[in-house]
């Protein structure tokens, strides 16, 4: 998976020209998968994602820590939920069809599923429509990549490691 | 350096080490058994083989000074004594600390300490001095000799000639330092040539003290088992020879043996075609310990595993076909049966990989009681029973700590001084015996001594002094509540503190993590006649039978060992105490907890009518929680809780259950704690 990301195909270049607006692009991409949250679209890289998962079951776990929805099992296995607007500092929404659980895998031992309100598609973004964010910043920024302009779109890609940095 | 050979040396190593821990210790009760002295031998001789491979400098240094130490001591040359032991000991722990310090990545070993070196040369020095007194000066020309030759190379022709020359112009030395001289010269690890076994012949028989009762030589155990005979071992053998006209058995062991060649026309024999000791393998224990990440699993076991999981397959394809058409509700029963049988199967199995013998941490006891016995000049046996009794890798491993505090209370406060025991009619000796059973599906381990035991009403006296309770409620504790005192943080009737024990945090330490392993500690102690401590722990931390509690959809799993008892929850047996809701259980007043206000506490409950309480035994003391419906009992799996959660006190983990959903397992302590 890691070589489609660096080497678009040309099938991935078809898909961008049919836009129209975007003229074919050959250089390196990321490939990520795309979610919305509040109408934003953000991006997680598709290296760090093991799976997408319908919202079945989440088994609430009392005093857990802010954000962490509760667990689910993903076939034996257990993983702690976290809902990505409390990440934002977003209220909360009900969980409805399109609701999604995204699993991040951010080690071979950590595994972490992140709620989002819907997830959009699979896309290569190429690697210079992406401005790397400062680290600097303050607040919200602090688990942003950088934001792709592409295609119409802002995207805001997610910097999982940071969002979940720290975590044990 | 090569890291696979390294790893490999490692593994071997640690486990020669274990053993030789456990050989020294049994040695320095009996120096004179040769089968023990042969295997501590034979030990240091093959960590040094191993480490001269790698070329581990500072442990080969030691390891063969060690070996020449014992080599001595088994000839009898050299007495095992209280000199020998302590020094032999600090070359063990050397030896030990360098196999941690590769364990933990490091790849150049710090420099020996000269000193022990020295101690160690010292040692078998005395050999060397006793011929130099009373020897002709040939001798000692003799040992230059040696000292020169190329130590790496095989030894040349000339100096062999100048050392057979000179062996015989000694004409008459009859010390074995001459004959041991010549081994010292040759390469270590290389092959005996020819020309060398001929000399060593001929000296013999120039020495004149060649004599026909030797015909048949034993070879000794430390011999390389792939066949090529070292010159040390050669060199044990012809001393063997020598001496076995003083000692005629020094090697009692049916080892193979090699004819002495008829005196005068020596055949010129390779020692290549001296017969492979395979004896030797035997002699390694068939259970191999293992380094920290690693598990040695019997190929059957795999072999049985690996048949159960094809009948897993064959299970699945059974279901796979019956899915869909119009099953037979028999065939369906039939398949889901054998599922199960299959799945119980290959549960025990692989339980089975994970098992290790109690005597890995067992084993560490007998050198830690000998120390401590001296530093505190007492007198200590210690007794290890039931070693061969298997248990969860894990368990072995975190038994390890409380196990070492538990012995080492006996004997520093258990056992008395020597004339103290005398004085009370007691064998001087005091005895500690460190045993485990299995129970059912429990390990049961106890650690006895037959000490001076524990005095309740100083314990009671000592809990009021440290304001853990009032005059009357310590006066209200019988003797065995009495005992568990000492189970309380900072609680310690020592008078003064050591650096052994005394501190009173050990045992709270005990405590704690004893029922992290969701097992119990049951305190026995007469006064004058010794204590027993015993320790109940599940056979296997990864399966674990709870009792299912429910709070609307949600159930949590409570560890079944802890459950004492289930009753409905009647408010009109409650009283409120100082702010805290307590029930009477058995003439005890017993605190209660309400999970709800912890697990629902976004559904504030005022009516608890219809509730359950489930008491439960957290430590030494007991607990009830209300809970709103019991289930009934299910043995899980566990797994751990996810990232994010490893901060959530109050649970151990998670598990699946039957039906799919999850179920969060409590862990007691910290819900108590949660509560307080």
């Amino acid at each position: 998976m890691d070589a489609a990301n660096e080497m678009p195909s040309f099938g991935n270049n078809a898909q961008i020209d049919d836009y129209g607006d975007e003229p074919a692009y050959l250089g390196p991409c990321t490939r990520c998968v795309l979610f919305t949250l509040e109408n934003e679209v953000y991006g997680i890289q598709v290296k760090k994602i093991r799976e997408v998962l319908r919202v079945g079951n989440i088994r609430n776990v009392a005093g857990a820590a802010y954000g962490v929805l509760g667990v689910i099992n993903v076939r034996g296995v257990i993983v702690t939920v976290a809902d990505s607007r409390s990440m934002y500092n977003m209220p909360s929404r009900e969980i409805d069809d399109l609701s999604r659980i995204i699993i991040v895998e951010l080690d071979e031992e950590r595994t972490v599923g992140l709620l989002v309100d819907f997830v959009m598609e699979v896309k290569d973004i190429p690697d210079d429509k992406i401005e790397p964010l400062s680290a600097s910043k303050e607040g919200a920024s602090r688990y942003i990549q950088g934001i792709a302009h592409f295609q119409d779109n802002v995207i805001i890609l997610i910097d999982v490691e940071h969002m979940f940095a720290g975590i044990e | 350096m090569d890291e696979e050979i390294l790893q490999d040396f490692l593994v071997e190593a640690a486990d020669l080490v274990d053993q030789l821990n456990d050989q020294l210790v049994d040695l320095e009760n009996s120096p004179t058994d040769s089968d023990l002295l042969n295997a501590v031998f034979r030990g240091f001789h093959t960590i040094k083989g191993g480490a001269g491979f790698l070329a581990i400098t500072p442990l080969i240094e030691v390891c063969h000074r060690a070996e020449n130490v014992f080599d001595k001591i088994r000839n009898g040359d050299v007495a095992y004594d209280e000199v020998a032991v302590e020094v032999i000991l600090r070359a063990f722990d050397v030896i030990s600390e360098s196999m941690e310090q590769l364990n933990d990545g490091a790849r150049e070993l710090p420099e020996n300490d000269p000193q022990l070196l020295i101690d160690l040369d010292a040692l078998t020095g005395k050999k060397v001095e006793k011929p130099v007194l009373n020897a002709s000066n040939s001798t000692e020309s003799a040992l230059q000799l040696a000292e020169g030759a190329d130590p790496d190379g095989d030894m040349s022709d000339e100096e062999f000639e100048a050392l057979l020359n000179q062996r015989d112009s000694s004409g008459s030395a009859k010390n074995d330092s001459a004959i041991l001289s010549l081994p010292e010269g040759v390469d270590p690890d290389g092959d005996m040539t020819d020309e060398e076994f001929d000399a060593l012949l001929n000296q013999r028989d120039t020495s004149g003290s060649a004599s026909s009762d030797s015909a048949a030589l034993s070879l000794p155990e430390g011999v390389d088992p792939d066949g090529d005979m070292t010159d040390e071992e050669f060199d044990a053998l012809l001393n063997q020879r020598d001496t076995s006209k003083l000692v005629p058995k020094i090697a009692p062991s049916p080892v193979p043996k090699i004819s002495s060649p008829p005196p005068k026309a020596p055949p010129k024999p390779s020692p290549k075609a001296t017969p492979k000791p395979s004896e030797n393998n035997k002699a390694k224990p068939v259970t191999k310990n293992t380094t920290e990440s690693t598990v040695r699993v019997d190929t059957k076991r795999l072999d049985d595993i690996m048949n159960l999981v094809g009948e897993l397959v064959l299970v699945r394809n059974r279901l796979l076909t019956l899915k869909g058409k119009n099953t037979d509700p028999e065939d369906l029963a039939n398949a889901v049966a054998n599922l199960d049988h299959v799945t119980t199967d290959l549960q025990a199995s692989v339980l089975k990989t994970r098992m290790q013998p109690v005597k890995k941490v067992f084993g560490r006891f007998p050198r830690v009681v000998r120390d401590l016995a001296r530093k505190l000049g007492k007198k200590i046996e210690l007794k290890l029973e039931g070693e061969e009794t298997d248990l969860d890798k894990n368990l072995v491993e975190a038994l390890a700590d409380p196990l070492v505090h538990l012995v080492r209370n006996s004997v520093d406060h258990g056992i008395e001084m020597p004339d103290i025991r005398a004085a009370a009619g007691k064998p001087e000796t005091g005895t500690v015996v460190l045993a485990a059973k299995q129970e059912g599906d429990h390990i049961l381990l106890s650690i006895t001594d037959d000490g001076k035991g524990m005095d309740p009403d100083v314990l009671r006296q000592k809990a009021v002094e440290k304001g853990m309770m009032d005059e009357q409620a310590a006066s209200q504790l019988d003797d065995k509540s009495a005992f568990e005192l000492i189970l309380s943080a900072g609680f310690s009737t020592a008078e003064q503190v050591s650096d052994i024990s005394g501190r009173g945090v050990g045992m709270d330490v005990v405590k704690t993590m004893i029922a992290k392993l969701n097992g119990s500690i049951d305190i026995d102690s007469a006064l004058g006649e010794g204590s027993k401590i015993s320790i109940r722990v599940p056979l296997t931390l990864a399966i674990l039978p709870t009792l299912m509690v429910g709070f609307n959809e949600d159930s949590y799993a409570i560890p079944l060992t802890s459950v004492q008892e289930i009753f409905d929850f009647n408010s009109e047996k409650t009283n409120k105490i100082d702010g805290q809701m307590m029930v009477r259980f058995r003439d005890e007043s017993v605190p209660l907890y309400f999970l709800n206000e912890w697990l629902a506490s976004d559904k504030p409950k005022d009516n608890y009518k219809g509730d359950k309480v489930v008491i439960v035994a957290v430590g030494n003391q007991r607990a009830g929680l209300v809970v709103n419906q019991v289930n009934g009992q299910e043995e899980v799996v566990i797994k751990p809780l996810g990232v994010m959660l490893k901060d959530a006190t109050g649970y151990a983990g998670a598990t699946i259950t039957g039906n799919g959903s999850i179920a969060l397992i409590l862990d007691l302590p910290g819900v108590v704690e949660r509560f307080q």
